[in-house]
């Protein structure tokens, strides 16, 4: 039987940016960044509270991600 | 015009397209199973696309998730967090799932999993799990759908029969058009549910506050509890945090109707651009539900328990014009009918396929199996109703199992999709399953959550300890099954590079 390579590892250089792009942004918007952190109403951004609109931008930077690693067709 | 008329009106205009899309869908159908059940694997980005969010998103996004907010404050903006994991799910693990399901011809989440790991009593394991804990869903869906229409109605129709009459048009267009005519009805559902939230959420905010910076700062003032962690009654703790996530992510990913989903797309592009592309939809329905759901518990702040829920209706029976409450109720009717549809059809596909075609009987016409399915519709409709009916508390306890029951299956699912350094074995996928759902009993209903920490953590920690055990012991799939099956995943993922 052929010995394969785990694929849980990506095996390209844009397979591995992404992969720890989006699981770094994924760590950002977990506990215990969440929790610690961005656990505030104040500063205020755009109108909205830092805890919001901070999730915001990550979930944003999360889906840039995923939409830039289809673009580059990994 | 009173608004319960404008309200019923649409609703009810609004399930007479539905049965016209169905018959319409039936007129492109043809009287194979994998037209009937899979939408003959040619479901372009855009159909897919207001297929997935329409049955990821259900009644609970209309009502359920405006009633976290209104209870627990700005923790349930987690939320965001399990949609963009489902698109990244789908971009990676969704399109192997594809990739099997063209190549070998599977149908439904048992076939995959049979077929690898050369084992009934896994295909029965899978199906069990499917269907055991979608079913429950059906009484969900068609509670919270006879809530709406006799909210709607002003309770001119009893809950019992508006519950009824939804899960009948439900049926009827699922028996007459197949898959086809859920994901036709699905791409209007789609559309509807998104503008009814946005644009109902936006009246509510600017005729009662202003605007959403008022909101917010108004909740600064007065509520500032509702807008830290972990919530004023101290719900999302990082335990519950990181359990949802999982839970409403993988958990839903591994549900029968959206597993089935990725069998039906037209190519891996179509997939992979959908896993880039839906958490957009899917996080940012759940921004004007913030809105609604905290802007409610400042003007509203009395509801109670699973009164909360109702937030959102209450707030536009008593500040939106009725046109708009019409539109929106006819919007929240959508959202939970696209749920409704998809897991009445997911279910008919696993007792078709896993038990009936398998076990009862084999080698019958296709025409036969699509009849068969029919009539699956019909019981699985009257056992909705009767579930919805009842309470029944062991019924009860299952539905709060449900997502982190299915949840069960990924340690299978990724021994299939994940080619790794050790093979999980059919004794390990079984063994994994079995020690899953007892220790997600134990966590939920009796040591509720211990140390804070959901379910679901608990439960798949010890699902993949006893898959890796139990596995190391016993013995792996044939080289030559595995040989097959890793080959294609190899040789999809990386082409001649794998070879």
């Amino acid at each position: 039987m052929t010995v394969r390579r785990s694929h849980y590892l990506p095996r390209t250089w844009t397979g591995r940016v992404a992969a720890v792009a989006f699981l770094a942004c994924m760590a950002l918007a977990q506990p215990p960044v969440v929790h610690g952190f961005a656990d505030r109403i104040e500063p205020w951004v755009l109108g909205m509270p830092f805890l919001f609109a901070y999730l915001l931008g990550v979930y944003l930077l999360m889906i840039g991600v995923l939409i830039w690693t289809a673009r580059r067709r990994v | 015009m009173e608004p319960w008329v404008v309200s019923t009106s649409l609703i009810f205009l609004y399930l007479a397209a539905t049965i016209v899309i169905g018959v319409l869908a039936n007129k492109r159908l043809s009287a194979n199973m994998e037209d009937f059940l899979l939408y003959g694997r040619q479901a372009g980005f855009v159909v897919l696309y207001l297929t997935v969010v329409a049955t990821f998103h259900s009644a609970f996004a209309f009502l359920g998730s405006g009633g976290y907010f209104y209870t627990h404050g700005i923790g349930f903006w987690a939320a965001g967090t399990w949609t963009i994991l489902v698109g990244a799910i789908t971009y990676t693990l969704g399109t192997r799932i594809w990739a099997l399901g063209k190549k070998f011809g599977y149908i439904t989440p048992a076939d995959m999993l049979a077929d690898f790991y050369e084992s009934e009593v896994v295909r029965v394991a899978a199906a069990a799990v499917s269907v055991l804990f979608t079913i429950m869903y059906i009484q969900v869906q068609a509670r919270g759908l006879g809530y709406i229409l006799s909210v709607a109605t002003g309770d001119r129709i009893p809950i019992e029969l508006a519950t009824a009459l939804l899960l009948i048009v439900a049926a009827l267009y699922l028996i007459v058009g197949g898959l086809r005519a859920v994901y036709w009805t699905d791409v209007i559902q789609g559309i509807w549910m998104y503008v009814a939230v946005w644009v109902g959420a936006l009246v509510l905010v600017y005729k009662i506050f202003g605007g959403p910076v008022a909101l917010w700062r108004r909740l600064a003032t007065e509520r500032p509890d509702l807008l830290s962690l972990p919530g004023p009654e101290g719900f999302f703790t990082p335990g519950m945090w990181v359990g949802m996530t999982i839970v409403l992510s993988f958990g839903i990913v591994f549900q029968p109707h959206m597993m089935i989903r990725y069998y039906t797309a037209a190519s891996a592009r179509t997939l992979k651009l959908l896993g880039a592309t839906t958490p957009l939809y899917l996080m940012s329905l759940f921004i004007p539900m913030a809105m609604v759901g905290l802007g409610g518990a400042l003007v509203l702040p009395d509801l109670a328990g699973a009164d909360a829920d109702t937030i959102f209706p209450e707030l536009l029976f008593r500040y939106a014009p009725a046109w708009l409450t019409g539109l929106i109720l006819a919007g929240a009717t959508a959202a939970a009918m696209s749920t409704l549809d998809s897991i009445l059809h997911s279910n008919m596909t696993v007792l078709t396929r896993d038990v009936y075609q398998r076990y009862v009987a084999p080698n019958r016409s296709q025409g036969h199996y699509v009849a068969f399915g029919r009539c699956v519709v019909l019981v699985l409709l009257a056992v909705g109703y009767f579930l919805s009916v009842n309470e029944i508390d062991f019924l009860v306890s299952l539905v709060t199992l449900a997502a982190a029951g299915a949840l069960q299956l990924m340690p299978a699912v990724l021994g299939v999709c994940f080619p790794g350094r050790r093979t999980t074995t059919a004794a390990g996928a079984v063994a994994g399953i079995a020690t899953g759902l007892v220790v997600l009993y134990l966590t939920r209903i009796e040591f509720v959550r211990p140390l804070g920490v959901h379910e679901a953590v608990w439960s798949l920690a010890a699902n993949f300890v006893a898959t890796w055990a139990v596995s190391r012991m016993t013995r792996p799939p044939s080289s030559e099954t595995v040989e097959r099956i890793h080959g294609e995943v190899e040789s999809f993922v990386y082409g001649d590079r794998g070879r």
